[in-house]
């Protein structure tokens, strides 16, 4: 009682600046536990590579057909697609490891310190994050010697960048709250199919102009389809602020929910410890 | 009196093989009762794959050359390979929870021939992969599937789905005696996806262009696939069936020998 009493009150300057440091010592530790086992990451970096190669190989006659966007060549097309599925088999890959913190009592030793709640999270999605826009830049720079153009140029190239991370970390706050409120890796890993759901009924893989019936109107309404789409347009069209704002905007408040949704569920699972 | 004695211990042999095998196949079914949720994704997958493939990729049937204008019937059989696949590689999945958790060290101080510790489960993994295969083609059918090579045709991919299942069993099999652990588990799912998707699986050889036109076309699991489809693409020929044939037995014999080998190494 005397102990907490005597605890010196932060200023509000001092205060943030300790959450900043805490946030970042969080997502320093997030990203190092990638390197650190790149058997957790590199099948997020190799099967949407594989997957874009089979793609270009067995749909590259698809681009002529009625109704495709016009492209120089598949892989052009897939560039976005490839991008968004790595970031997500990634944000999987970082939900399962909030999961495992909880399951293996790392995430209660860390409540037993004075760190801010919020900036355990906030530190698990910077990581997240991080490794997608490296995602995102690995992709382009691999692709680009195989015929790849992306024709708005650099600041394009930097919007993808941001696009990727951002939609790790939107991508990310579903697993992460996922993950707080299981405290379950595998159930975290078993949220995969719903985000390749997603993935699949969406425009990702083949352009929307190309479906029909029920289809299409899923892939209308699923957001992803929209996103892949801003992506997709600056590789194929141009950089213009109908692209920028898609590929930044849509991956941003699907962030926002998701955000909110994690955290939610982090107050919750304190509440009832 | 040797020539007796040798016959009578060849049945009773036989006969223990096949009691033992139908107690572990019969393990394996109970298994779908008490543990649905392994069970389940096997079964939504080739379901999942079949509504999602067809929907997505419905215009590659426009492309000039593509033998039949229904994706759905082009991507039915291949949900179904690989689902059966998938569910021969829960064969290697069970295994290795088995040899973990020590139950396999018991079935293995059995007095039951060791064979039919790799002839049971595969029975068990056969009739599972019958049911997954049913559900895919029920679903097939309202998503506006339609045989063209008759019963034979459909029988002919329950051949080419039954053959995955044997090849992927026997591989699975084959690397969780070597492994041991969960390890094996990426390895069997990657390499079956691999073989697989470097093949005819997305789209037919005269529209595929380079690099993969030259693997799929030696790909063996290209003549499985073609075997599955052609009930659904025109015609049942001998031409595009016995490919399809020689490749099962082949690669099935294989996978076999190499999990024989390795529950042989295991017991060493």
């Amino acid at each position: 009682m005397t102990t907490i009493a005597a605890t010196p009150s932060l200023s509000p300057a001092r205060s943030k600046g300790l959450w900043m440091s805490q946030t970042l010592a969080m997502s320093k530790r997030s990203v190092l536990a990638m390197v650190r086992q790149p058997a957790l990451v590199i099948p997020s970096l190799i099967f949407p590579l594989f997957f874009a190669a089979l793609g270009s190989s067995s749909f590259g006659r698809a681009v002529r057909l009625p109704n495709f966007p016009k492209v120089d060549n598949f892989l052009d097309f897939a560039l976005a697609g490839t991008i968004v599925q790595g970031v997500l088999f990634g944000s999987v890959t970082g939900g399962a490891a909030l999961a495992t913190d909880i399951e293996q009592g790392f995430f209660d030793r860390l409540l037993t310190t004075p760190t801010s709640r919020v900036s355990i999270l906030v530190g698990r999605l910077a990581g997240a994050a991080i490794f997608g826009a490296f995602q995102a830049l690995f992709f382009m720079v691999v692709l680009l010697p195989f015929g790849v153009s992306i024709k708005a140029g650099v600041a394009g190239a930097i919007v993808i960048v941001l696009c990727g991370g951002l939609t790790a970390m939107a991508i990310g706050g579903f697993t992460a709250a996922m993950a707080l409120k299981t405290g379950s890796s595998e159930a975290v890993q078993g949220s995969f199919p719903l985000l390749f759901i997603a993935l699949f009924f969406s425009s990702a893989f083949f352009p929307r102009q190309t479906m029909q019936g029920a289809y299409r109107r899923i892939a209308d309404i699923n957001p992803v389809s929209h996103l892949v789409e801003g992506a997709r347009g600056l590789v194929t069209d141009g950089f213009t602020a109908g692209h920028v704002a898609a590929a930044l905007l849509v991956p941003a408040a699907i962030g926002v929910f998701s955000i909110a949704l994690a955290v939610r569920t982090l107050y919750s699972r304190l509440a009832a410890r | 009196m040797t020539s007796t004695v040798t016959i009578l211990a060849g049945q009773a042999t036989g006969g223990t093989l096949l009691r033992s095998a139908r107690g572990l196949a019969m393990r394996g079914l109970r298994s779908i009762r008490r543990l649905p949720s392994a069970f389940f994704p096997a079964l939504a997958m080739p379901i999942f794959q079949t509504i999602a493939f067809s929907g997505t990729f419905f215009a590659i049937t426009k492309i000039p050359g593509f033998p039949t204008h229904r994706s759905v019937n082009w991507y039915l059989p291949l949900a179904c390979c690989m689902g059966s696949g998938f569910g021969g590689i829960g064969l290697g999945f069970s295994t290795v929870r088995d040899i973990e958790s020590g139950f396999f060290d018991r079935l293995r101080m059995a007095p039951a021939p060791r064979l039919a510790l790799i002839i049971g489960p595969l029975f068990a993994v056969w009739t599972r992969v019958l049911i997954v295969i049913t559900a895919a083609l029920i679903v097939g059918f309202l998503f506006g599937a339609r045989l063209t090579g008759g019963v034979v045709g459909l029988l002919l991919m329950y051949v080419a789905g039954l053959g995955v299942a044997t090849v992927a069993a026997g591989w699975g099999l084959g690397l969780a005696y070597r492994f041991g652990d969960m390890r094996a588990a990426a390895l069997m799912q990657l390499t079956l996806l691999t073989a697989i998707f470097l093949s005819n699986a997305q789209a037919p050889l005269n529209v595929m262009s380079g690099w993969l036109h030259a693997v799929a076309r030696i790909n063996p699991f290209t003549n499985i696939l073609r075997l599955a489809r052609e009930g659904w693409l025109g015609d049942v020929t001998w031409n595009a069936t016995w490919g399809g044939l020689v490749s099962i037995v082949g690669i099935s014999a294989l996978t076999l020998a190499f999990a024989y080998r390795g529950l042989a190494k295991l017991a060493d």
